[in-house]
């Protein structure tokens, strides 16, 4: 009889179990949201131990902080939440880490370059970055041509940007429109079309589905800006004056419609015939802590 | 004359097969196999959460895959097969039979080895269907990717661990409990990864600052020579990265490990010739 009893209570204490576990975790999975949410978790073990530690595992534990790195970025991008200083911080020292157990991670070094130049203008931060891939990835010209174009497009200083444009160009592999490039930077000065080729073929070579989107994003405002600004151009040729507003575009036949930007700022002219979004590429939706 | 050669050589390889099936039973060799192969069958989710580095990424998941099945193959069943042989007393059958205790040494050492040989020709053939399924994915991240370096790597991993069973080897003959050689082995291991970070480390400018006392640097000076530098192995991150190494490297760190392997194995013999068994 005993052995009856037991056999019929262990199936009824086990379904209560398992319903108190997922009541359970559910609850878990938002407290520790709120927990992630309210401490940042902007810290990575300084490579003189991490480097130690790992033993022959580095490679592995390269990827692993990189994910972690990647992750806890990308969800501050999908949830559109402004990024502070201390987040350049935390890219520039967990890849600097990550780049000391694998000085040959370029997944790592992109990363933090177009982070950091685009999301945070910290074009120093990058650059050091790169100068260290540089120093390693020898015959890479995507190092040197990313250097060249931090130089020239956000540094806006030529004279590096075609130095390390030519650099990039006489390296194996790299493409041939490449080869020239420096020498016409010049023209292209304080226009959009650089970073529209840039953005297009490092989007070729982007496989992380979130990058890209965020990628594509940037790539359509900044065909949008490059769209507009050749319309001002056409019409300041045709009246000999800027328009007024982006509007008059639309009201004079320049173009059939303004286009929104994604990152949900507005296009304004600029005295100088540029034109600019109030959002300056950067998603302004939330606060993060 | 030549037929005790004979006899010699054949006690030898049955002393041999022996401990290949000795090994082959434990069931931590199921555990270790089953383990590195789900961290391989891991890599095939974790590469798409790249960008680029495809190749690299799988690359690091398999030989690492491979690496941690060798250590937990040499920290589990080649130190249950060595020094449980004598914590259990069971090598008073071994050594009731006609071997000499140098033979009953090389014959385990061997034995041992036979299986980690096999273990890797298996882990590397799963690992190879792993990167060739990859490949076939992502072809184009796999533009630089090199066979041949991987399987340097791979090598490199084997000259590894025919060291650190030597150290096993050694251990297990000095000390009276399998538990003292497996924290003599691990902590032999770690020393031997880390040694020449430390240095390196030491001798960089940095530490030049802080100058270190004389007889720190003289017991720094020994240890370098006595311990195993253990990272001259580590070719993985340059594999990942198809940077060729060179053949004169491979055929360095195959002396190093042979010749450190061989003078363990030595003296191993000689003081288990010495031990008093009880």
């Amino acid at each position: 009889m005993k052995k009856v009893f037991h056999y019929n209570i262990i199936p009824f204490f086990l379904i209560l179990s398992l319903g108190g576990y997922f009541l359970i975790q559910q609850n878990l999975t938002v407290k520790r949201e709120n927990y992630l949410n309210q401490s940042y978790m902007g810290y990575t073990l300084p490579s003189k131990i991490s480097g130690l530690a790992a033993l022959e595992f580095k490679g592995i534990l390269s990827d692993f902080l990189f994910l972690k790195v990647s992750t806890f970025l990308g969800d501050k991008f999908i949830k559109r939440e402004m990024l502070a200083d201390k987040h350049a911080d935390y890219i520039y020292n967990s890849v600097d880490v990550i780049t000391d157990l694998d000085p040959w991670f370029w997944d790592a070094y992109l990363f933090a370059d177009l982070l950091l130049t685009w999301d945070f203008k910290k074009i120093d931060m990058a650059n050091k970055l790169l100068f260290k891939a540089r120093e390693y990835r020898t015959n890479d010209f995507k190092v040197p041509y990313h250097i060249g174009f931090n130089y020239f497009y956000f540094l806006k200083d030529n004279m590096n940007g075609a130095k390390y444009m030519m650099e990039a160009a006489s390296l194996p592999g790299s493409p041939t429109w490449l080869n020239g490039l420096g020498t016409r930077l010049s023209v292209y000065q304080n226009q959009y079309k650089p970073a529209i080729m840039f953005l297009s073929e490092t989007l070729k070579k982007t496989h992380n589905p979130a990058l890209a989107k965020q990628m594509e994003i940037r790539l359509n405002t900044l065909i949008a800006l490059d769209k507009l600004e050749k319309a001002v151009q056409e019409y300041k040729k045709i009246f000999g004056f800027l328009p007024l507003k982006i509007t008059d575009l639309i009201d004079k036949g320049f173009v059939k419609t303004i286009p929104q930007d994604p990152y949900g700022g507005e296009f304004i002219i600029l005295k100088n015939g540029r034109v600019f979004t109030t959002s300056n590429m950067i998603h302004k939706q939330k606060k993060s802590n | 004359m030549l037929s005790g050669e004979n006899n010699m050589y054949r006690k030898m390889i049955s002393l041999i097969i022996l401990s290949f099936k000795e090994g082959v039973r434990d069931r931590a060799l199921i555990g270790a196999g089953l383990f590195s192969l789900m961290m391989m069958g891991s890599a095939l989710v974790v590469v798409s959460m790249f960008m680029r580095d495809l190749d690299k990424v799988s690359v690091d998941i398999n030989l690492s895959a491979i690496a941690f099945a060798g250590l937990l193959l040499t920290f589990f069943v080649s130190i249950n097969l060595m020094a449980k042989d004598i914590d259990k007393h069971t090598i008073y059958c071994v050594l009731s039979k006609p071997f000499s205790r140098s033979q009953y040494i090389w014959g385990k050492y061997l034995g041992i080895m036979l299986l980690i040989f096999m273990a890797f020709c298996i882990l590397t053939i799963c690992s190879s269907i792993t990167i060739l399924f990859i490949k076939s994915q992502y072809e184009f991240y796999f533009k630089s990717f090199s066979w041949i370096e991987f399987y340097k790597a791979v090598y490199a991993q084997l000259l590894l661990l025919f060291l650190l069973n030597a150290v096993v080897v050694f251990f297990s003959t000095i000390t009276t409990s399998s538990f003292i050689t497996l924290l003599f082995s691990i902590s032999t291991y770690l020393a031997g990864q880390t040694i020449e970070e430390v240095v390196v480390f030491l001798k960089s400018k940095n530490a030049m600052d802080m100058p270190l006392s004389e007889s720190i640097n003289a017991i720094i000076d020994i240890a370098q020579y006595i311990l195993p530098n253990l990272s001259v192995f580590d070719l993985k991150v340059q594999s990942a990265h198809a940077i060729t190494i060179s053949y004169n490297y491979l055929f360095a760190i195959t002396s190093y490990s042979l010749i450190y392997s061989v003078i363990l194995l030595l003296s191993a013999s000689l003081i288990f010739n010495r031990r008093e068994l009880k």
